[in-house]
Parts: structure tokens; sequence; C-alpha cells
């Protein structure tokens, strides 16, 4: 396609991406201006604040405020502390491991057969581990707690860090590892100096992508924590009662939760396809 | 040649955690599965051989109208999530203006918390009050009852799941359109190929592999559908739009049937895995 030229292709072009980008983003502009809505205006079909309705701080006072803040706040700390500190386990094991496996040869069992055995604990359905998961933190007397969720949150994340991580040392020469264990260096030296230092943008990257499906994990903070350790996930689920569903309140606490994972995706867009698939598409 | 024992000093953390974390629980869950334990009520674990098996198979119409609803919803998204991904990635491929600014924006509706999603999509399509329901009514099919009519239900739900993952089929297409060497396409144009021929016998073979991947990353991903569920319909109307995760669930964690509930989630697993099989040997690699 010339550029500037008007071709019948371009004409089509256009309409289809304007048309989908108003159904991708639709969803989100509605609970936007939903949650700057008063209660009495919530079911209202008005589009544009200011225009045809005055913003309203009221469901930001409610989720925020003496009512409900302290649950949120409570609730976005879990969520943080959970995301972060399960993610930093995930990347010192995954690292250690996906070294592991691009730098040493294995032989009773081969590389690439333990390398898609971990990449296997991926895709096995999370209801699947989630029950045994509740006893034995009943059993340990962990149920409602931060480590409860964080160990889940790592198993979860730990097969895809390991397969991506391997990628990265995979990309970095050898030989600078090589020269400093011929200067003395032992191997976990070599490791920490020199091959994680380089390999950092990779590190940030999973990091990311660890933190952001922790973030929006649902299904086993749901089962393994009630009352104390709830995420904003759970928090959002909380929102239904039997009287129907606050349309305000949801879409203020929705709007708290979709931000933090939806800015970083952004940030790091590039890299979101690479781990959504696996490293199967590498950009 | 670096020693024997540093390199498991590497690998052993990372296994010993997955072997104590996946590994194990999967076991006791499959031993569980042998067993009646009703955890709500008094009465004891019990050792019943594959009796819990026998009764999903032979006498659990609830299981089999999950199994249909799940096979049914995969194989309706992800057909459709590919159809309409590979439109929009060959359209962002030519040389559109704000290709990038496009490629962020449909990646959103994916990284956001599926519960929010599924929450946001409630509101939307509350009968009295959503905003696209009144959209629907005023284009005249205010007759059409889009969460209390069962057979309505499970395609409102694959078409939030259509708005969810399309992004990932079009992103995943376009990187690898992307890779593709323009060479390829100035070739066919020299010797006089129209647009569509090009992409026939040209992109398409190219893009049949990774389309394969994308598919089974989808259909396997698809398949553990449960927040939708969980946030939209609840299973409802009545068990139409109970998904595999969410009867599983619902079992466990509602009912506290848990050996039946382990019985159904290694019903579950097997299934799963032997789509992961095809899946993890596509992406297996040579290291």
């Amino acid at each position: 396609m010339k550029k500037g030229r008007i071709t019948g292709f371009s004409v089509f072009a256009w309409v289809v991406l304007i048309l989908f980008s108003v159904w991708t983003v639709f969803p989100f502009f509605w609970g936007a201006i939903t949650s700057f809505k008063s209660p009495g205006e919530q079911y209202t079909t008005t589009f544009l604040p200011l225009v045809q309705f005055r913003p309203s701080t009221y469901a930001w006072q409610v989720v925020l405020g003496q009512a409900e803040g302290e649950r949120t706040r409570q609730g976005l700390r879990n969520s943080i502390l959970i995301s972060s500190l399960s993610s930093l386990l995930v990347l010192l094991l995954g690292s250690l491991a996906g070294y592991a496996l691009t730098r040493f040869r294995f032989h009773r069992w081969k590389n690439k057969d333990i390398a898609s055995w971990i990449l296997s604990n991926r895709m096995f359905p999370p209801i699947a581990v989630a029950i045994p998961f509740f006893l034995i933190m009943r059993t340990l007397k962990l149920l409602d707690t931060l480590p409860a969720v964080i160990m889940a949150h790592t198993v979860y994340n730990l097969p895809l860090a390991i397969w991506l991580m391997m990628d990265f040392f995979r990309e970095l020469p050898e030989e600078v590892e090589e020269a400093a264990l011929i200067d003395g260096c032992s191997s976990f030296q070599a490791f920490f100096r020199i091959a994680l230092p380089l390999s950092l943008p990779g590190i940030v990257a999973v990091y990311i992508l660890c933190f952001i499906f922790s973030w929006n994990e649902f299904l086993f903070v749901v089962t393994l924590s009630y009352r104390k350790t709830m995420t904003m996930p759970v928090i959002i689920a909380g929102t239904l009662t039997v009287r129907g569903l606050d349309f305000w309140k949801v879409s203020a606490l929705s709007l708290l939760a979709i931000t933090p994972p939806v800015v970083l995706a952004a940030l790091t867009s590039r890299f979101l396809i690479r781990g959504l698939t696996l490293g199967a598409i590498k950009e | 040649m670096r020693k024997e024992a540093t390199k498991f000093g590497f690998l052993l953390p990372g296994l010993l955690y997955l072997m104590a974390m996946a590994v194990f629980p999967l076991i006791w869950s499959l031993t569980l599965s042998f067993h009646r334990w009703k955890a709500a009520t008094a009465a004891p674990r019990v050792f019943v051989g594959i009796e819990n098996f026998l009764n999903i198979f032979s006498r659990d119409p609830r299981f089999w109208n999950s199994l249909r609803f799940t096979v049914l919803y995969v194989a309706i998204v992800v057909s459709v999530e590919l159809s309409l991904g590979l439109l929009l990635a060959y359209i962002l491929n030519e040389r559109i203006r704000f290709r990038n600014f496009f490629r962020v924006l449909f990646l959103l509706p994916m990284a956001a918390p599926p519960i929010a999603v599924a929450f946001m999509w409630r509101m939307l399509l509350n009968p009295d009050a959503g905003i696209v329901v009144k959209i629907l009514n005023s284009m005249g099919l205010n007759m059409v009852r889009w969460l209390t009519d069962a057979r309505l239900t499970p395609f409102v739900l694959m078409a939030v799941d259509i708005w969810e993952w399309t992004p990932f089929m079009f992103l995943g297409l376009l990187a690898a359109m992307q890779s593709f060497p323009v060479s390829l396409y100035d070739a066919a144009q020299v010797d006089g190929a129209s647009r569509l021929q090009i992409f026939w016998f040209v992109t398409f073979p190219l893009l049949l592999p990774i389309m394969v991947t994308l598919v089974l990353l989808r259909a396997i991903d698809a398949f553990k559908l449960f927040e939708l569920v969980f946030g939209i319909t609840g299973g409802g109307p009545g068990t139409s739009t109970e998904s595999l995760s969410y009867y599983t669930y619902t079992v466990g964690f509602q009912y506290f049937d848990l050996g039946y509930a382990c019985a159904l989630s290694w019903v579950f697993l097997v299934i799963v895995l032997i789509m992961a099989n095809f899946l993890l040997k596509r992406l297996r690699k040579e290291v």
C-alpha cells in the first residue's frame, strides 16, 4: 500500500480497526465513567461526564474512605505483597533452574525432557491442585495467610519462568562466564556476578509477567483465603450480594484492580505475547 | 568441565519446589479420588476403589453436561478468535499508521484480571440496566433474555471470551507475519499475484505451523474456563453454563464432597494433559 493513497483496502482496514477498537475499549470506558456516577445515576445510559451527567466521587469515597477503605487498602496491600513476593521467589528458583538447563548437561534424563516436564506443570488445570492445596494449607494451619497464597502463586508461575529464562541464558555468550571460571570463579559466582546481571532486561520482563499473572489469579486466592488475605480479584467477587450488583462500587474496585496489570502490560507489550505463547513467539 | 554437584545445586531448588507443590498435591488428590470423603458431614473417609470414577462416567449427567458445554465453548471461541485474529493481523501487517498504538490497545483485555472482566460484563449485560442490553433492546431485540435463557447464555459467555482473547490470536499471528522476509511478497507481487492470492498461497502456508501452536495454547487455556462462569452466570441458568472447572469447584468447595471432586479433577487433568502433550511436542526446545 503506497503511503497516503486511499484504496478500497485501506478504507476496509480502517473500518475494521475502528470497530474493533470501540468493541475493545468500550467495557473499560463504561467501567471508568460508571465509577464516577452516583448511586442514583448508576443505571442511566449517559455517556459524557460533565455534559450529560455530573461526575460524583461517591463511589470513591465509599471504596477508599471511612466505609470500606480499610478493606480496599488491605486488598491492594495483599495483592501487591503476594504478587511481588511470589514473583521474586519464582525469579530466584526459576533463573537457577533455567541456567542449569542451558549451561549444564544432564544425563539420566536429558535436558529437554526435564524442560518439557517442567512446562507441563504450567498446563494442568488449577482446580486439580486447588483441593489438595486447601487440605495441605489446612493441615499446616496456613489457611488465610499470605505464605499459602504466595506458595500457590509461585508454583503457578515457576514453570513458565524457567522456560523463558532458558531462552535468555541461551542467547548469552558463554565465553565471558568461561573466562571467569578459568580465573577461579565458582559456578555460582559466575552465575550471580556475570550471567544474571547480563540478562537483567529478560529478568525484569519475566518478573513483570509473573507479577501480572499473580495479580490476576483468582481461583487459588478464593480457595485459600476468606478474610485477611483477600486480593483485589476476590474483593471484586465479594461485591455480589443478594440485592444484586452495585454498579458504581464494582466499577471503582475493578478500575483499581485493572489499572496496575494493564499499565505494566502496556509498558512491556512485546514481552507479554511472548509469555502468553510460552515463548513460541519471540518478538 | 564443571563439577557434577554444582549443576544439581542450580537445578534442584526449582525442581524440588515443583515436586513438593505440584507433584505431591496431584498424587495426594489421586489417592483421595479412590475415597469417599464428604467433609461437610462427620462421616469418616473410606476407601471405595474406583466407585467415584464409575459414578462420573455412568451416572453423573452433570459431568457430561459440563464436558459438553466446555468442549462446545472451546470449539466455538477458538475458531472465532482465530478467524478474527487472522483478519486483524492481516490488516495490521500492511503499512498502516499507528500500528504500535493498536498493538498496545488490543492487548488490554488479556492483561486485565479475568474476574474484573467478568464483573464488568455482568454489569454491561445486566437484564434491567446493562448498557449493552439497552442498546440491543433499542435495536428491537427486547424480547431476548440474554442471561436467563439457557439456550442463549452459553453464547453470551463465548462473546465475552472472544472479547478477551481475540487479541491473543491477533498479536501472535501479527508477530509471526512480521518475521517473514519481505522479499517473499515482493517476488509474488512481481509475478502479478493479487492480494488474496499472496495471502492464500504465500502467507497462509507459512502461518500454518504457528496457527496450530496458537490454537493448542488457546484451546488448553479456554478448557480451564472458570472466572467468566463464576463472575457472569454462576453456571446458570440451571447448569447450562457450568464448565468442568466450575463444576469441580462446586463439588469440592460448595458440597465439600472431596473424594468425588478429586476424581473429577483427575478426569479433567487427563483430558488436558492429552491436549498438552501435542503442544509440548511443538514447543520442545533443543537444548
